[in-house]
């Protein structure tokens, strides 16, 4: 179904319906401008839809993103298609004519791209031993193992022997601040989110081990801090030295070896689990929509913005924005304040545009 | 991975220090004769750390020695070189951390008449580790350089030794360059070998051409090309050391001589195919002598030529019998080569040969401590990383250690001998066990 018969009415195409894009388009709906999402899933909410517990105030992800789906459930004007990605966009006189996977095109005045990211691989940094080892994993299975609803209903047991965790250690920055793995950036929440995950332990089991190997604290904005020095108060050890290796023992326990850099001494410690806190990749739909729609990448493979900085939204192609995580990995509060400025911002354009 | 490569240009320029002749010693501090515009430097490790001019004169240093001046500085100080490094495994207080190295250096608090800046055996894995690709070897060194061409600071005695022999005689135990093919010579001709051209040619190395044990290893080497119907030569008297140790120890002048000479000598040969026994001078010689600029006039490890004889079939191999061999994977194989398959392909053929690995195998083997000049260093036992590397071989359930590098091969029998806790273990250069597998073949 296309939109040709009534040109009059702006249309917004929104790709991605995760948090930023669900903001995006209630505000758009707040000046009355009609919005399509395309969402790849068959759900609404993205990443957030699976966090039980965010930071700083553990707050449940999953429920903030239900408001915002019964929000856009109640307006008229904005349109869901799921299971649906973009395959095409051309353009068509003063439009957008975007095609869709799903066969039909849509005739579209701006597009806002807000299909945020993709963790590091944790696999690319052999020495961790993680899709080796079971006992190494990754956050979002760490966030998973948290959650009341996921697979162990909040149970922190271990993927080897289902043995309950009483030892844990969490790795910062995996995939993030190497130019070994090609990420030589700072993918800024993942202290933030060890810390959470790290308390959400502690309060498990009051009794459980938690230590974080760390290179710096980047517990930054509103909150956050405290939270971190919150943690420290209820038991979370931090060391600083960036761990070298895991190996694996017979029982499945891992071996965990750093420097303490603090004390100038080796360190090594045998934990129940392994948790490392991976960083950000770009989304991959991000290198080929770039070039579909002719738009630059910056180095680190996210979108860079158009005017150095003073149109964040904006990229160098008119008519085709940018919101949240596609332009690098950020706190869901960022999230949700991307989504409504890009709205905003969008809102401008099409009303100086068309008069 | 990082390599060891030449800087731009090889020549130092060292404005910012002037050498005084008189070395005045004032009470209660240590004057190493260092001068920094006028005033004098003082580096004793107590020192409160003050950070100024002086703190950042060896930064100024490296500066002048052709690095880049943020080489130190892009250091997070984060650790994982120093838990990569296998010094993290000694026990003795005062054992090496490239992350405290790099610290101290950047604020100039190396003691240059101390010991530490001769630990380095230049394995590389600090290299592998780093996530912001800090250049530690280069920059250990390079200011290793700085004490040996600018007399500023100590060097061990046994290494004054071995750069004076070099100098001399080209080979580190002042050894008659004339009997340096004693080895070659002593090889009983094949029926059948023509003299002329022959296909490669074999760099043999001082320890291989000199030392008693040594020998063993490059008779082995020869009896294998032989047996396999392959012409080679040899540079004899000509071939002086390959100058890896030179180059790492600090003495640009000693390497640049060796160099020279060698370089000479191989291009009057027109040698197509170089093959070297031991990694070290493979590498020195394919990163610095401006060889392998096009693959055909390369120079290999004699590994990779062992492989392709062995892999080819064209040794009949026997069978070796009771035995459980651990390969020990040199450093400048694995970590500044990658060749790690090659070794246990060769040893999968040879029949009746059972294979463990050891808890640090491939890209992440544990140094012998023979690079860089630890060859030299004469460690006490109980410092040894040899030591560390033995007892891994046994715990591994191996009863031979197998290696190929010559380096390696003695430094595990210097801390083997006379000690019980490995006489169940034999170690072997790995032409050596391919020799053993021929001479098992019946009819051989």
């Amino acid at each position: 179904m296309t939109n040709r018969t009534n040109e009059r009415a702006p249309l917004v195409l929104i790709v991605g319906g995760g948090i930023t894009g669900l903001k995006a388009a209630l505000t758009l709906d707040d000046f009355e401008i009609p919005a399509v999402i395309v969402e790849k899933s068959g759900e609404l909410g993205g990443k957030v839809r699976g966090y039980a517990k965010t930071f700083p105030d553990f707050r449940s992800g999953r429920a903030l993103v239900s408001e915002l789906v019964e929000r856009v459930d109640a307006t008229e004007k904005i349109r869901v298609l799921r299971h649906c990605t973009v395959s095409g966009v051309r353009t068509e006189g003063d439009l957008y004519r975007v095609h869709l996977s799903d066969g039909t095109s849509l005739g579209v005045h701006a597009v806002i791209l807000a299909f945020g990211f993709e963790p590091f691989d944790a696999t690319r940094q052999e020495e961790y031993g993680y899709g080796v080892y079971p006992n190494v994993i990754a956050a979002q299975e760490l966030e998973a193992l948290l959650d009341p609803l996921g697979p162990t209903k909040g149970r922190l047991l271990r993927p080897s022997d289902g043995k309950p965790v009483r030892k844990a250690a969490i790795i910062f920055c995996v995939g993030s601040r190497s130019k070994r793995t090609d990420s030589p950036y700072c993918s800024r929440i993942c202290c933030s989110y060890s810390t959470k995950q790290a308390i959400e332990i502690k309060e498990a089991d009051p009794d459980a081990q938690v230590v974080c190997f760390y290179m710096d604290i980047r517990t930054y904005d509103r909150g956050v801090e405290e939270m971190h020095q919150y943690a420290r108060e209820i038991g979370v050890k931090y060391i600083r030295g960036r761990v070298s290796d895991c190996s694996p023992l017979p029982d499945g326990d891992i071996l965990v070896r750093a420097e303490n850099t603090l004390l100038g001494k080796p360190v090594q410690g045998v934990f129940d689990l392994v948790s490392l806190s991976v960083g950000m990749m770009p989304s991959p739909d991000t290198a080929g929509l770039a070039e579909m729609l002719g738009i630059e990448l910056g180095t680190d493979g996210f979108f860079v913005s158009a005017d150095g900085g003073l149109s964040p939204h904006d990229t160098a192609r008119e008519g085709i924005f940018l919101a949240g995580a596609v332009t690098g990995l950020k706190p869901i509060r960022d999230c949700i304040l991307e989504g409504t400025s890009a709205g905003g911002r969008v809102a401008a354009y099409l009303r100086r545009r068309r008069g | 991975m990082q390599r060891i490569s030449g800087g731009a240009g090889d020549e130092l320029r060292v404005l910012f220090f002037v050498m005084t002749e008189n070395r005045e010693k004032t009470p209660g501090s240590i004057d190493y004769g260092w001068r920094h515009q006028g005033r004098p430097v003082l580096l004793p490790e107590d020192r409160i750390v003050v950070i100024d001019d002086s703190s950042h004169m060896l930064e100024k240093a490296l500066q002048e020695l052709s690095m880049q001046y943020y080489f130190l500085d892009r250091c997070h100080q984060c650790g994982i070189c120093t838990e990569a490094c296998p010094h993290t495994n000694l026990k003795n207080a005062d054992r090496f951390s490239p992350r405290v190295f790099i610290q101290k250096a950047r604020l100039g608090l190396i003691d240059l008449a101390g010991g530490e800046l001769w630990s380095c055996t230049t394995c590389g894995s600090c290299l592998q580790a780093c996530p912001y690709e800090v250049p530690l070897v280069e920059i250990i060194v390079s200011l290793r350089n700085l004490v040996v061409e600018q007399g500023a600071g100590y060097i061990p005695p046994s290494f004054k030794a071995v750069l004076a022999s070099l100098a001399a005689s080209g080979n580190p135990w002042r050894e008659d360059p004339d009997r340096r093919a004693d080895w070659f010579n002593e090889l009983a001709p094949r029926e059948g070998s023509l003299p002329g051209s022959p296909e490669i040619l074999l760099f043999a190395g001082c320890f291989p051409s000199y030392d008693s044990r040594g020998r063993s290893i490059a008779r082995a080497a020869g009896h294998i090309l032989q047996e396999a119907g392959i012409g080679f030569g040899i540079l004899g008297s000509e071939e002086q050391c390959c100058g890896d140790s030179a180059l790492k120890i600090g003495d640009l002048k000693t390497f640049k001589r060796l160099r020279n000479s060698n370089l000479q000598a191989l291009q009057a040969r027109h040698a197509d195919r170089i093959y070297t026994l031991a990694p070290h001078c493979s590498h020195v010689m394919k990163t610095r002598y401006a060889y392998g600029r096009d693959d055909a006039a390369a120079v290999k490890p004699f590994l990779l030529l062992l492989h392709e004889l062995v892999a080819g079939g064209r040794l009949p191999l026997g069978e070796v019998k009771s035995a459980r061999a651990v390969f020990h994977d040199p450093c400048y194989l694995s970590k500044y080569e990658g060749i790690t398959k090659e070794p246990r392909e060769i040893l999968a053929r040879i029949p009746g040969l059972e294979t463990v690995e050891m808890a640090h195998n491939g890209k992440r083997s544990l140094c012998c401590g023979g690079g860089g000049g630890g060859f030299w260093l004469d460690a006490l036992k109980g410092e040894r990383l040899a030591e560390i590397r033995l007892d891994e071989a046994v715990e591994a359930g191996a009863d031979m250690l197998v290696t190929a590098c010559p380096y390696c091969l003695a430094m595990f029998e210097a801390s083997r001998a006379g000690d019980g806790r490995w006489a169940s273990l034999e170690i072997l250069d790995i032409g050596e066990l391919v020799l053993r597998s021929l001479a098992e073949k019946p009819g051989m």
